[in-house]
């Protein structure tokens, strides 16, 4: 989120697009009620009537897969009706800048397509610059190169009625939808977009997110209290495993993992964080080698010096693609020795997973570690599996449950709140803390003593967290927000500042890149200073403006900042564009911001050492045509991979960059409805920790799929009776719950069926049924690796598998 | 002869229909034992939906105003002085005992804490209906215990307490009666309570009023029945003649009752009244097989005063005019719309018919081992001397 | 019954179910602070979500789903049956044994000691709320106590505390201005009724609701105290006991008194009789 779950409330219109809040993030909600109850109006866009639906103003129902098409239409209509907002598009966004004449778009594709290697050229997507490499720009917005006309232009291929055909919107919505979020262009209205998964899960989910972010900037409602770009991260600590380094393609603190040709410290660090042409933009990741040598010190202390290039090389340089598909897909073709799987379920988590479970029968070895046994853990002896037959030796470690450990944890709001163990753990449970300090220490000892092939980025590891039973949690948490090696003066505007060797280091400001400093992970120093442990603060009051901010409990990355790109909350004077709700606000006589932490202290932009205010990009202005996404810089409309029916918007039929897979189809004899899968409030994830909890079980005992009362009449299917979903995939069974809910789509004249189902359920565990995941395919996004799980063919047929 | 063999000899020797009352009566109690080895849930078809049943809705509701004759006669012959009836008095006082007996033993098994009993005198509650009703059916049990030792002591011969019940007789007719009248009509009270539940067609303030009244007609005619069974099966005398004098009472009650119960329908009622046929039937049969078909034949003399047409009518108001009416108000009256329906299970019909038997059985057994069908006049029994004389002629057979 | 008492600061919850989303943690929370067993369930016992069908030995309190169409639009709507802890409560007046109390907070708690398990309670309450351990041979009454324990200590119910948006827990006149400032500001939004000021003389529950309650499940109640129905003729108990014994003994003096005299007079027409006359 750039903005955070409290801020909510100070939301004129809260759009949820493929998010269901209301059931998969029930606190949220009592932040949207406040701002409803304010006169908010709340929008939910989403295939199914859900019970986000049941409380919003505005309901649209839209055909999985079509979110480009929904707020590309949304984006036109802003444009067209002149509802954006001029001032903040013109000087924040990159709207005014020149584009070369390597962009260009036609009957569905951009331009530089490598037919071969299946994707763009992206680096010839660029400004037009002058001499000295600085962007040309166009402040009247009327060059017919200039971002604006071009992103006009590219939508305006999407009227409404277009739209409508595409997404299977209602028009009537529709128009209700165009008119109040777009209301929220003026200045002094505001309007967020709440997102999930139902946006990102798509073969072009990276692409949606552009949309909800251009849709934004166009309204001015970035950087705004109640606005913003908000992702609801699925679970409780997702955003801080993300924050560190989750994911293949960065480490902790999004710096990017290093790629096979990053030979050394130097090279990555300027290819990675290069240097702006703008005089104005703050262009923040030029610090990022600061943070990379922090880094490598914290990871290899007193053996990471500046003569090793700080043991830069004991990184692993990736060669591609290694995303979760890509693991499994190795492990299927037996190319994966061993897996440890920590809190994660690939038999039902995954796409396909009838194949993923086919898969962990390759391995030599699996380890999981959790509160109960998984789909994972016993997929020895899953329904229809051979014991015999599966030579895997599976470990599986008894998991502490998150309140019988101590340590913090990130909400999707970036608030870091400190949590302490409130009870000890059953059994022979141990914290994942401990259980990491165990591997560390066994590997560690194996490397010592038998050596190996580069055995130095084991052995060599700082590991410094005490000589208790457990590392001590406080020490990691300390040496995340980083430290001094040695005592330190820091020239800082008009003072200096002395540290000495030990002490923390206040923020990222001070971190340096000749090793003086440590931080393990640099978006939260700050979060453990000398003041004491920030993340666990409770001061319950709030800022005089009252917008919920209260900066005193816990602590957010960055630098507690509340809310990201806050600097685009005021006009280029620093005055708040909306009074009433002032995020900061400049004040002139004493020369410093009010309100939340600003985006950097620096003046206004109109003041002289003023800057831009989207300090993360080199430009310094928001990205209306993005410079770097490899299926291209605006978001165009591609169907799902497996999709009912003709793009209509162009020849192109999906997203042209996207990894496919073989068993995918899109044969609607075979399989005439859309499959659709979500989550439940009721249950988690792939169900490991709720499915043996008896009062949750209770409330949904079984797997079950939803269905419309048409396409319950045409099967001669009655609610409560067994039926079977298939898919190219594979088959399951559930109850059939026919509802008013589920409706037919009505796209490009034709009615389409959709079957929804909850994709929590598995063989372990006090409540069993079949997978949804068996019947999704692994088609993915080619910028985020990301597996298309909302929109795919199936059929359904009265019966279980056995009629 | 053990007295064991003596006891299985004198059960052949019972009538095939007392012996099949036994094997009834052997089964209600093996069903009971069932509901407290298996619990309510499991043997009855109990509910949250139905918390009440057959047992509440026979075994209290109904029971009690179908033993309502022992107060009825009681008083009639007693405070008002019709002495030519008394000789129906002791078989009354006998079914009222016993009625309430097993109306005490219904509601233990209906109890989901019976060895809580006594609770209700630990810690009363003087809002409740149903601490009125217990308080009331626990003394009036014991009046009646009181009342029915007349005749056992008479067999036995004890004197003295026979004597010292003799004086509290007429006392303790009159609290009888008016214990009797608190609790026939604090039956009625119960249901009060159920403002939303009870239908219209029954729901009125007046419902203890009715209960009361109903309570007394149905008492006299239970006692009609019960003298002509007693006639025909134990070769008791004839007591058409006595019955004719109930009769002539009866109307009375009726006509008050009907009046009552048309104006509590249209001027005490809420509507909507007839909106669910099925009801409005139940409530017609209840009305006019029960109350305006007896009412009319009750006035005419000549049924008044032949015994087969007094059983008829008396009938038609015992299972009409209370039975339904008790269902009605307890059961049928109080299903909602659209809810499932509730039939009692086998366990809970065999318990009831057991019940039934019991009664039966007992009473039979009592008028055949004790002297309850003798004519006596007050005055004679109550000089001392004559009486100890009168009870000392009396043939005292071997205990049992 | 006396209704005179101060309630304005009486515990009393503000549903507000507009505002409920249906997500049930109430239901759980509830029975982990009460420590109840789960139900075996299967599928769905009722519309939408619903599990388990309704109140139980085992729940105190469910979301009750509605899932329908109606002129055109979808609704999908909540309610969260629970005791009312009413102001008059039903089942404290006619429970026998006063197993059911009326705490000055405002919780309609239950004494499981006391229970003698007539059911009384359950015909009784105009809402339908108390339960029945039907699966036990000596089987108990079950129901919602308004976590007394914890109101005693300061402390929301489990329910109240678990809910993200739809509960308001406070003193009841706060309560009732709250709903009713809600109505006045928004009056589009709900049914102009707040469901418990006056159902069965008010309750400690209030609902505020968006559809028309009869059609998501709510009982039409009386607005009258129900124990004043049974208090009004349950007071005259003792009048009618006095009446009627009363009456019957003063007709049985008068009517033996009449006897004696027409006997006395029979004895002395007949001469030197020395009997004596009858008395009781």
């Amino acid at each position: 989120m750039t903005n955070h779950w409290i801020d909510l409330k100070n939301s004129d219109c809260i759009m949820a697009i493929g998010c269901n809040p209301a059931e998969n993030h029930p606190i949220s909600f009592k932040w949207i009620e406040a701002a409803v109850d304010r006169g908010a109006k709340l929008i939910s866009v989403d295939p199914r009537y859900t019970r986000t639906a049941s409380k919003a103003n505005i309901y649209a129902s839209i055909r999985p897969g079509t979110d480009i098409a929904f707020l590309g239409g949304l984006i036109n209509y802003a444009l067209t009706k002149d509802l954006i907002h001029k001032e903040y598009v013109r000087d924040y966004t990159n709207a005014s800048f020149i584009v070369n004449e390597g962009f260009n778009f036609k009957e569905g594709m951009f331009d530089h397509w490598d037919d071969r290697e299946k994707a763009y050229d992206v680096k010839a997507w660029t400004y037009s610059a002058d001499d000295s490499g600085k962007a040309l720009r166009d402040g009247t917005l009327k060059h017919p190169r200039c971002v604006f006309q071009l992103l006009k232009k590219h939508y305006s291929r999407y009227d409404v009625d277009t739209v409508v055909k595409v997404t299977g919107t209602n028009k009537f919505d529709y128009l209700r939808v165009a008119e109040t979020f777009c209301g929220t262009g003026q200045p002094g209205k505001v309007g967020t977009i709440l997102y999930a998964m139902g946006i990102t899960q798509s073969t072009h989910g990276v692409q949606n997110v552009r949309a909800v972010a251009m849709l934004q900037m166009l309204l001015g409602n970035m950087g705004i209290a109640g606005g913003g770009v908000n992702a609801l991260r699925g679970e409780s600590n997702v955003q801080g495993s993300t924050d560190y380094g989750l994911l293949f393609h960065t480490l902790p603190g999004y710096l990017p993992s290093p790629e096979y040709k990053d030979e050394t410290l130097e090279t990555a660090i300027a290819r990675y964080f290069p240097k702006t042409k703008e005089s104005k933009s703050t262009n923040w990741w030029q610090n990022g080698g600061k943070y990379m040598v922090s880094l490598l010190k914290a990871w290899w202390g007193e053996n990471a010096t500046a003569e090793n290039d700080f043991c830069y090389n004991y990184l692993p340089r990736r060669n591609g693609n290694h995303s979760y598909l890509q693991i499994i897909k190795k492990m299927i073709e037996g190319k994966l020795e061993g897996l440890v799987c920590m809190g994660m379920n690939p038999a039902v988590g995954g796409p396909d997973s009838l194949r993923a479970r086919e898969g962990l029968g390759n391995l030599k070895w699996l380890v999981t570690a959790d509160l109960w046994e998984t789909e994972t853990s016993i997929f020895w002896k899953r329904p229809g599996a051979n014991p015999k037959d599966i030579r895997t030796e599976v470990f599986m470690l008894p998991a502490a449950a998150s309140m019988e450990k101590e340590g913090s944890i990130s909400n999707s709001g970036r608030w870091t709140q400190w949590r302490y163990t409130a009870v000890e753990p059953l059994g022979n449970a141990k914290s994942d803390l401990w259980i990491l300090d165990q591997f560390h220490h066994h590997i560690k000892n194996l490397y010592k003593k038998e050596s190996g092939i580069f055995p130095d980025p084991i052995v060599k590891l700082a590991w410094n967290y005490g000589t208790g039973h457990e590392p001590d949690v406080h020490k990691v948490a300390k040496e995340i927000n980083g430290y001094f090696t040695r005592d330190t003066e820091i020239v800082d505007k008009d003072k200096t500042l002395e540290f000495k060797k030990g002490d923390q280091v206040p923020s990222f400001v001070q971190l340096q890149d000749d090793g003086s400093t440590v931080s393990g992970c640099w978006i939260y120093s700050g979060s453990y200073t000398s003041k004491g442990n920030m993340m666990a603060r409770r001061d319950p009051n709030d800022l005089p403006n009252g917008l919920g901010m209260y900066p005193g409990w816990a602590w957010s990355w960055p630098v507690n900042r509340r809310i990201l790109y806050n600097r685009a909350s005021v006009d280029k004077t620093g005055k708040p564009f909306d009074p009433k709700r002032p995020v900061i606000a400049w004040n002139a006589s004493e020369k410093k911001w009010e309100g939340d932490v600003p985006d950097g202290g620096a003046p206004p932009v109109e003041d002289e050492k003023g800057v831009y205010p989207f300090i993360m990009v080199p430009e310094g202005v928001g990205r209306l045509f993005a410079l770097t996404m490899k299926d291209g810089p605006f978001p165009e409309h591609y169907e799902p991979i497996e999709s009912p029916m003709k793009n209509p918007l162009s020849k192109v039929q999906s997203n042209p960059c996207a990894e496919v897979g073989t068993n995918v189809t899109c044969d609607l004899n075979r399989f005439p409805c859309i499959g659709t899968t979500y989550r439940m409030t009721e249950h988690w994830q792939a169900g490991a920790m709720t499915r043996s909890l008896p009062w949750l079980v209770e409330l949904v005992p079984d797997m079950f799929v939803e269905i419309s009362q048409a396409l319950a009449n045409e099967k001669d299917i009655r609610n409560g009776d067994r039926v079977t979903v298939v898919t190219e995939r594979g088959s399951i069974e559930g109850f059939a719950l026919v509802t008013f809910r589920m409706q037919p789509f009505v796209v490009n004249g034709v009615s389409i069926e959709q079957v929804g189902m909850p994709w929590h359920f598995g063989y372990a565990g006090l409540a069993t049924g079949d997978s949804a995941n068996v019947l999704t395919s692994g088609a993915q996004s080619p910028s985020s690796s990301i597996p298309e799980f909302k929109a795919f063919l199936c059929n359904i047929f009265k019966g279980g598998k056995g009629a | 002869m053990t007295a064991m063999q003596k006891v299985v000899s004198e059960i052949r020797s019972f009538h095939l229909f007392l012996r099949i009352l036994i094997v009834l009566v052997t089964a209600g109690l093996f069903a009971a034992i069932a509901r407290f080895a298996f619990g309510l849930g499991a043997t009855t078809n109990l509910n949250d939906v139905y918390p009440w049943g057959l047992w509440i809705s026979f075994d209290v509701v109904t029971s009690v105003p179908l033993a309502a004759g022992a107060f009825v006669l009681g008083a009639i012959v007693h405070c008002f002085n019709i002495k030519k009836l008394e000789p129906l008095v002791r078989p009354a006082i006998v079914t009222g005992f016993l009625g309430y007996s097993l109306v005490c033993l219904g509601l233990l098994l209906d109890l989901g804490q019976p060895h809580r009993g006594w609770h209700v005198f630990a810690y009363p509650n003087l809002h409740s209906p149903m601490f009125e009703v217990a308080l009331c059916v626990m003394s009036y049990t014991t009046v009646a215990l009181l009342e029915f030792l007349a005749p056992v002591f008479e067999k036995f011969g004890f004197h003295l307490p026979l004597r010292f019940l003799r004086t509290l007789e007429l006392p303790l007719i009159v609290l009888g009666a008016a214990i009797a009248t608190l609790h026939q009509s604090t039956i009625g009270t119960f249901f009060l309570i159920a403002v939303d539940k009870l239908h219209n067609l029954w729901y009125n303030p007046i419902l203890p009023l009715l209960f009361w009244i109903s309570a007394v007609f149905t008492g006299m005619c239970i006692i009609i029945i019960e003298a002509v069974m007693v006639h025909r099966y134990l070769d008791q005398p004839d007591e058409t003649d006595l019955l004719a004098t109930l009769t002539r009472i009866i109307p009375w009650f009726l006509g008050i009752y009907l009046v009552l119960k048309i104006f509590a329908l249209f001027y005490l009622s809420e509507r909507p009244l007839f909106d669910r046929p099925v009801l409005t039937t139940l409530f017609a049969i209840e009305m006019i097989a029960g109350i305006i078909i007896p009412f009319i034949m009750f006035l005419h003399k000549r049924i008044r005063t032949d015994g087969v047409l007094q059983l008829r009518a008396a009938g038609l108001v015992v299972m009409f005019g209370l039975v339904l009416n008790r269902f009605n108000v307890s059961m049928f009256g109080m299903i909602q719309e659209n809810q499932q329906i509730y039939y009692p299970s086998v366990i809970e019909s065999i318990v009831t018919i057991g019940i039934i038997a019991a009664h039966i059985l007992f009473f039979a057994v009592i008028a055949r081992y004790f002297p309850i069908f003798e004519h006596h006049s007050e005055d004679a029994n109550n000089a001392i001397e004559d009486g100890f004389h009168s009870t000392h002629e009396q043939v005292v057979p071997e205990k049992i | 019954m006396s209704t005179e008492r101060d309630l304005s600061n009486q515990r009393t919850f503000l549903i507000d179910l507009t505002k409920c989303t249906g997500c049930r943690a109430c239901q759980v929370a509830c029975k982990q602070w009460n420590q109840m067993e789960a139900e075996k369930t299967s599928f769905f016992e009722g519309e939408g979500y619903q599990n388990p069908a309704t109140l139980s030995e085992y729940t105190l309190t469910t979301i009750q789903f509605k899932d329908y169409f109606h002129e055109g639009k979808n609704e999908f709507s909540f309610y969260k049956a629970m005791c009312m802890h009413c102001n008059d409560p039903a089942c404290v007046s006619v429970c026998p044994v006063s197993a059911f109390i009326k705490t000055p907070e405002g919780p309609v708690i239950y004494d499981t000691k006391r229970c003698i398990g007539c059911r009384f309670c359950m015909i009784a309450c105009p809402f339908g709320i108390p339960r029945y351990q039907w699966s036990k041979a000596l089987p108990l009454v079950v129901k919602c106590n308004g976590c007394y324990s914890r109101v005693k200590e300061g402390l929301k119910p489990a329910c109240a505390k678990a809910c993200p948006t739809a509960i308001e827990y406070g003193g009841r006149q706060e309560m009732i201005d709250e709903a009713k400032r809600r109505l006045a500001v928004n009056p589009g939004r709900y049914m102009n009724r707040i469901y418990g000021l006056e159902e069965a003389g008010g309750t400690s529950v209030l609902y505020l609701s968006a559809v028309p309650f009869d059609d998501i499940g709510f009982r039409n109640v009386t607005r009258r105290p129900l124990p004043s129905r049974t208090w009004a003729a349950l007071r005259f108990v003792p009048t009618a006991f006095i009446t009627m014994g009363g009456s019957l003994a003063f007709i049985s003096w008068l009517t033996h008194r009449k006897e004696k005299i027409r006997r006395e007079k029979e004895m002395k027409e007949v001469e030197r009789a020395s009997q004596k006359g009858d008395r009781s």
